[in-house]
């Protein structure tokens, strides 16, 4: 679809009713998702969602209204809804917290992949579930199988009062099994990859990269195992984390906290603030030297790797953590010009019905230089953990306790007896601080996360936090279960 | 798009389906919510939508497909591509037939036309009284306002029709002292109810009131959750009552109905015509909701079905199914807990040492089976000693089974409707004799 003239009609009706500035974001959204479940497709669904968000700026104040309506009439009402919530907040405004972005681009991106999920068939997605789906089911104790595979088809076109006209062609695309065993008293769940699957920007070669049938018995027989598995001993112990939970520790313990609007108060009643404050930027020592973690927009296969933010600023790459030294924020326009810096183009919405917001995006922990079976060599006393099953941090994104689906007992440098229920806790500054040791690029990938929740309205947030397994020392192990 | 307008356009694209069985539904929503921080408004959003899902059963054989492109030509497509997709999925030989539906009335003050109509101005208005209690204490303040109204048909090939509009308004307020917060809420289905004014002095009086918080020891403590506090722990037991987890083992009462699971104090129900919380009556496949008694006394009675699980269990439908298709099973998502005989007040005062907590923060599921969470207080606990509420308390962390808490427990009598999910809940405050505390933070 082309959306030029409706965008400037729309635009016009928000200068004529007053707007200084104003943008608008058509988004044509087609969602598909199988699910099997025990044989059955649970879920075999196909969504398509057109509509325009619109962004209008009054004397410093922002407005936003969205509307599925693309008539020339309903383009007219939206825009002037979106001029009077402008005008509504400035009413009362203390400070005028808006301004126009800085630079236009007229531009295209599109997703690179190598084969579109529309070229396999329907019937070959069914296929391939139910075959890793069944795959699991090694034992009775497996009660219940499932498989699933995401396809998302976003067409994008932003245009701007300042002469901004942004195409994007945006796929994305994963996929994961899962088992649930089930024993006395007792629930096991082990999940593939990762803790949710793999999800990444990109066609059909991600979920071939996923390898759901080839690993599913695996993961049947590990669900199975743990329940018969010794439970996590509690006390403080050396550690080791799969990369997907250092994927996870990434997203909330920096990812979130590096948000400049959380950091700036702009979520403090619902997700909250953060302990990344302004005073602490370039001389917070949060994490060992070894730690470096980046935002990079442009990376191939990134789940949230796009040519443009969704206000329109370029992608780009820029460091939040340079070798353990806070140095970075995740920034819009505005909260980048407050603290006299430029926007880092991490500014996203979920779909055409939201209100752009900061976001992580693809925020990656620099690979190591060390072998991923060398990361055991000089563990005395620890636990190997894999996939996350539970996640909590406090609202300043301090104190946290994750709990993880399996893990190994590591003496003297061996991986030994499989562990149930492992978990871990401590303090974000503290736990970084403590990593001496990443894996190197061999085991680094692009672990994306469809399902980040943040902002009010509810938004879903398709986040990427690439990274490569851990190891971290004296950390609190065994927590909520009292050993 | 009113209620009329839904119907015709469900009656229409199920008019276009050759599936041996059709499920349409219409929803619509109007939704705007204001947002503020250091007394701005930083976000002021509304959305408006149209969508038409169609279910299609071939045989033994299910799809499904959506859009809110509404021109002949994108129903059509989205009908045949339901069908198509339903011809591509294996049998499924557990399948129900579509629910025949049957009558079904929205509970008094679902809908309220000054909630449906409220304008940018009467939430800016809201929020700038909110604004100036926060600049009477020097705090600043960030939340929202929001209103909304939403509307919901389904019409089916077995002959059910219903129609439902709503609408739904809420204040939230967390009040930021110099090393305190404090924290206060309201959902309620008609905006003018709302007292902005009144939430934002709660907010400020418990970030006033804990102002130069101190640490306690973790361990065991005895609790008193106000409802919002109270709400977001409970939350995490009501997935447990599905006809789903229960028959796979995932939930405790898989362990057996008519089993005593809580103390005798604990009766819950599922209820969309609870007056504080007045919703849908009907679930999203059209058939009625039934109040169901899921916990009596203490006591197990049953779980919340669907077409598809009432058959599979052989038990009745109670009107509990998720829009199609989903893989989480029915859902009760009108729970609420019978309140006890005191006041909030009086529940203090009986209190010897214990602490008092104004809300959650982060829980997660730790151990499902045995209901095991973990989580954070936030904005405002208090220590209660001898009776009396006292200064304030750094924030903690909790690892505490559900189930072991509503043990020895007691409910104030002031049930409130809760939180901002997308299900309902409806709670009392909650005196928890044993609540296990394992860390703290630094704030």
């Amino acid at each position: 679809m082309a959306f030029d003239e409706l965008a400037g009609r729309a635009l016009d009706t928000a200068v004529k009713q007053g707007a200084e500035y104003a943008d608008v974001r058509f988004e044509l959204v087609r969602s598909e998702r199988i699910e099997t479940r025990n044989a059955v497709v649970a879920t075999l669904a196909d969504a398509t969602s057109c509509g325009y968000g619109m962004r209008a700026l009054v004397r410093g104040a922002w407005g936003f209204a969205a509307s599925s309506d693309l008539t020339p009439e309903g383009m007219d009402r939206t825009a002037a809804r979106a001029v009077e919530m402008a005008k509504a907040a400035a009413i009362i405004a203390r400070t005028p917290l808006g301004a126009s972005p800085p630079r236009s681009y007229v531009d295209t991106f599109v997703t690179p992949m190598e084969r579109d999920p529309v070229d396999v068939s329907l019937g070959e997605r069914v296929a391939l579930l139910l075959e890793a789906e069944k795959a699991l089911h090694v034992a009775p104790e497996v009660r219940v199988g499932r498989a699933w595979i995401d396809l998302w088809r976003t067409d994008k076109t932003f245009f701007s009062t300042i002469g901004s006209r942004i195409e994007q062609s945006i796929r994305q695309t994963g996929g994961g099994i899962e088992a649930l065993a089930v024993g006395e008293g007792d629930v096991q769940t082990r999940t593939f990859p990762g803790d949710i699957g793999l999800y990444k920007s990109g066609g059909w070669e991600i979920i071939e990269e996923a390898a759901l049938a080839q690993n599913a018995q695996r993961i049947g027989e590990e669900a199975v195992a743990l329940l018969s598995a010794p439970q996590c001993p509690s006390g403080t112990r050396d550690i080791i984390l799969g990369g997907s939970q250092v994927s996870l520790q990434i997203h909330e313990s920096c990812g979130h906290p590096a948000e400049l609007d959380r950091v700036m108060g702009w979520e403090a009643n619902f997700s909250g603030v953060s302990f990344l404050e302004l005073s602490q930027l370039d001389t917070l020592r949060y994490g060992s030297d070894i730690v470096t973690i980046r935002i990079d927009n442009t990376l191939p296969q990134g789940m949230a790797t796009v040519g443009y933010d969704d206000e329109g600023t370029k992608s780009g790459v820029s460091d939040i953590i340079r070798n353990g030294l806070l140095v970075g924020y995740e920034m819009s326009n505005d909260t980048a010009r407050a603290i006299g810096r430029e926007s880092n183009a991490c500014v996203r919405a979920h779909s055409w019905e939201f209100v752009p917001m900061i976001r992580m995006c693809n925020l990656n922990l620099l690979p190591g230089n060390v072998p991923f079976d060398g990361l055991f060599e000089d563990v005395r006393d620890g636990i190997y953990m894999e996939s996350n099953r539970s996640w909590s941090i406090d609202d300043h994104r301090l104190n946290f306790q994750f709990g993880c689906e399996i893990g190994w007992e590591i003496k003297d440098g061996k991986r030994g007896r499989m562990l149930k229920n492992p978990t871990y806790a401590g303090m974000t500054p503290q736990f970084w601080n403590s990593c001496d040791a990443i894996a190197d690029e061999s085991s680094w990938i692009a672990w994306g996360t469809p399902n980040c929740g943040k902002g009010e309205p509810m938004q879903t947030g398709r986040t990427a936090q690439c990274a490569s397994p851990a190891r971290f020392r004296n950390v609190q192990v065994g927590v909520g279960y009292g050993g | 798009m009113d209620s009329a307008q839904r119907q015709a356009l469900a009656e229409r694209v199920l008019a276009l389906s050759s599936a041996d069985q059709t499920e349409v539904t219409v929803s619509r929503e109007n939704a705007e919510l204001t947002r503020f921080t250091h007394q701005d408004i930083h976000q002021n959003v509304s959305r408006t939508d149209v969508g038409v899902s169609v279910r299609a059963i071939v045989g033994q054989r299910t799809g499904a497909a959506g859009t809110n492109l509404l021109d002949d030509k994108s129903l059509q497509a989205t009908v045949a591509r339901a069908i198509e997709m339903a011809k591509l999925a294996p049998e499924d030989p557990g399948i129900a037939p579509l629910p025949a539906g049957g009558p079904a009335s929205a509970p008094p003050g679902a809908y309220v036309r000054a909630t449906a109509d409220a304008s940018p101005e009467l939430r800016a208005q809201m929020c700038d009284a909110i604004f100036k209690v926060a600049e009477k204490d020097r705090f600043w303040c960030a939340g929202f306002v929001r209103t909304q109204s939403s509307g919901y048909t389904v019409a089916n090939s077995a002959g059910a029709r219903a129609s439902f509009d709503g609408t739904d308004s809420g204040v939230n307020v967390k009040m930021n002292a110099a090393d305190s917060t404090g924290y206060g809420q309201w959902y309620v289905n008609d905006v003018s109810q709302l007292d902005a004014h009144g939430i934002a002095e709660v907010a400020a009086a418990k970030a006033r009131n804990s102002a130069d918080p101190r640490g306690v020891d973790p361990g065991d403590w005895t609790v008193i959750m106000e409802p919002a506090a109270f709400g977001e722990f409970f939350a995490y037991l009501g997935q447990h009552f599905s006809a789903q987890s229960f028959d796979e083992g995932s939930s405790f009462l898989s362990d057996g109905l008519d089993k005593r699971y809580f103390g005798e104090n604990v009766t819950i129900v599922d209820d969309y015509a609870n007056p504080l919380a007045p919703s849908m009556p009907f679930d999203f496949e059209g058939q009625p909701k039934q109040r169901v008694t899921l916990v009596e006394d203490g006591v197990a009675k049953t779980v919340v079905t669907d077409s598809y699980w009432g058959k599979k269990l052989g038990r009745e439908n109670t009107g509990h199914a998720l829009p199609a298709p989903n893989a989480y099973g029915p859902q009760a998502i009108d729970l609420a807990i019978s309140p006890g005989s005191k006041s909030l007040e009086q529940l203090i005062s009986e209190t010897k040492r214990g602490l008092l907590i104004s809300r959650f923060w982060y829980i997660r599921t730790v151990d499902q089976k045995k209901a095991i969470v973990t989580g954070m207080t936030r904005d405002g606990t208090f220590l209660i000693e001898n009776g009396k509420v006292g200064h304030g308390v750094r924030n903690m962390r909790f690892n505490q089974s559900i189930l072991g808490a509503l043990s020895e427990c007691e409910f104030s009598n002031q049930p409130k409707r809760t939180g901002d999910y997308w299900f309902s809940l409806v709670v009392p405050a909650a005196k928890i004799a044993k609540f296990s505390f394992t860390s703290g933070t630094q704030f």
